[in-house]
């Protein structure tokens, strides 16, 4: 579903991202990616939404080369993954509904449609009749639920979350990491950058470890938290 | 289609909406617009009413004809029916010395001329004939070989024709419309200038927005519609805008117009706008705001990527 081959990210400031990072997340894959802050976590997330290029290397997603995507397909890309942001990203002057209705109103589907798939998605996260409200009235839980909301409400193949659970306390956590182990059960392919170990060894996934931009690990965590394998060994990634 | 067209209204309403929560800016913006189209509008219709006034003359120089004093009527109207029967003729018209008073009586500003009259004895204007040649007729060379022609009849004084005149108006409105075709232009890049800073000042406002659309997937297409939706409007409601400053500054200059009309023996010398033409300035507002939009948006939409 996902496959990093040799890619490098280096800024124009002369800042390397990304060493020689190589990796396969398989269709229907849930994997944690963990680091701390710097270890190129947002920057693996830009380049699979296209939003940064790779400096050297290829990226596929869903069998398309996105390093060398042209412009006019990156929208499309996008479309077909959904992205959660630590941040958020709402409009705060927008009502839930209409945040969580962008992604249908942008490919143009029917008023009715939308209407009944955002009902469902915010039922899904359990913000059920908080669709008039502004984000800004929702706690940070709440706002977090309503980015989930957005991003799987296209029903996408791939879901990528930016340390979705940063500002949340670990009861919360669980529930929003939950959100995503459902979706990854329906067959959706899940990819969470994190630095809450916590999480990684709650659910038992296959974690990739990135350091300085480096991938020194790709591992699983047996739910009872034992560390089972070491970096690039295959067995790791029966996950799923 | 339908969900094309559907998508279409939906943003069109949007845009609408958006222009009415925010009254003060939209205003502005329209009012600026109305006043930058106005002045081109005033222009054309001076030069209009202008082109509507040489008209009266036909674009033709005329011809007066004056006749003998010691001339009888009867005799003046002989000459002036075979004069009429001239092939290079177009219209003719004669005028009593009882009308030429009257005329002159009007022209003068003067209410009574009885004093005058009675201090002369006679009325001492000449019967006149005022020509009007036809088109074939109407350039110098054949004018003065119709003014040679008609010198040679009989009872004829003097012959004027009146063409420096009617060259030196039709030159002075020449210059006009260019300067006018000028104005134009630099007004209307003037308006592109001011729809699509605008549009810039509305996209850097929804930098957020553009930003997350296209995260999820907004085509370039998608993103920008709104914002050519906002220049179309613009230039629209600006182009209404300025019909109405357009019939108030009409309405404001009507009546010493028609004074200046009666001078000229016409009812109005204001150019009356057509309905063709309303609709011209409506479109060339709307147009310029579509084509405002769609240069502002070229020029700082692709800069806004998502981060």
């Amino acid at each position: 579903m996902i496959k990093l081959s040799q890619i490098n990210k280096r800024y124009p400031n002369g800042h390397e991202a990304l060493k020689d990072v190589s990796f396969d997340v398989a269709q229907g894959e849930m994997v944690f990616l963990a680091g701390h802050s710097g270890a190129g976590k947002s920057t693996l997330f830009k380049l699979i939404t296209r939003i940064e290029k790779p400096t050297s290397g290829q990226l596929f997603v869903d069998q398309q080369n996105v390093s060398r995507m042209r412009d006019s397909k990156v929208a499309l890309l996008r479309r077909e993954v959904g992205v959660i942001f630590q941040d958020h990203k709402l409009l705060m002057d927008r009502t839930v509904f209409d945040n969580v209705a962008l992604p249908l109103i942008v490919i143009g589907m029917p008023h009715d449609e939308i209407k009944k798939r955002v009902r469902a998605a915010l039922n899904k996260v359990g913000l059920d009749g908080k669709g008039g409200q502004k984000p800004v009235t929702l706690s940070g839980g709440e706002q977090q639920r309503v980015g989930i909301a957005r991003a799987v409400i296209n029903r996408p193949n791939i879901l990528l979350a930016d340390e979705p659970t940063g500002n949340l306390d670990e009861t919360l956590s669980d529930e929003i990491i939950d959100i995503f182990a459902d979706f990854n059960r329906v067959g959706v392919t899940v990819l969470i950058a994190t630095h809450d170990l916590r999480q990684v060894e709650r659910l038992g996934k296959r974690t990739l470890h990135l350091e300085h931009g480096e991938l020194i690990g790709d591992y699983r965590h047996a739910s009872s938290g034992s560390q089972t394998s070491m970096k690039n060994t295959d067995e790791a990634r029966t996950d799923g | 289609m339908g969900s094309y067209f559907a998508r279409h209204v939906q943003v069109f309403l949007a845009t609408l909406g958006d222009m009415v929560r925010t009254p003060i800016s939209t205003i502005n913006t329209v009012v600026i617009i109305a006043i930058t189209l106005l002045l081109p509008s005033l222009l054309y219709v001076v030069i209009k009413s202008s082109q509507g006034l040489s008209d009266g003359w036909q674009g033709r120089p005329q011809m007066s004809v004056f006749l003998q004093k010691q001339v009888s009527a009867s005799e003046a109207k002989q000459i002036f029916q075979e004069i009429q029967l001239h092939p290079s003729i177009e219209l003719a018209e004669f005028i009593t010395p009882q009308q030429a008073i009257e005329e002159f009586r009007l022209l003068s500003g003067s209410v009574s001329l009885d004093e005058e009259l009675a201090f002369l004895g006679t009325n001492p204007l000449p019967p006149s004939i005022v020509l009007m040649p036809n088109k074939a007729a109407a350039k110098a060379e054949s004018l003065n070989e119709l003014k040679e022609q008609l010198e040679k009849f009989e009872g004829i004084d003097t012959i004027r024709l009146d063409l420096d005149w009617t060259e030196r108006f039709n030159a002075i409105l020449n210059v006009l419309t260019r300067i006018g075709l000028l104005l134009s232009g630099l007004l209307a890049m003037a308006l592109v200038l001011i729809v699509g800073n605008t549009i810039k000042l509305l996209i850097h406002n929804r930098r957020d927005e553009i930003e997350i659309t296209k995260l999820v997937g907004g085509t370039n297409t998608f993103v920008r519609r709104p914002f050519l939706y906002y220049g179309t409007l613009f230039g629209l409601f600006g182009a209404l805008v300025s019909l109405v400053f357009l019939l108030i500054a009409a309405n404001l200059v009507e009546q010493p117009l028609s004074k200046l009309a009666s001078v000229y023996q016409r009812q109005s010398l204001l150019h009356e706008i057509q309905a063709m033409e309303v609709l011209c300035i409506i479109a060339a507002g709307a147009m310029l705001g579509w084509l405002s939009a769609r240069w502002s948006v070229a020029q700082h939409l692709w800069k806004i990527k998502p981060s």
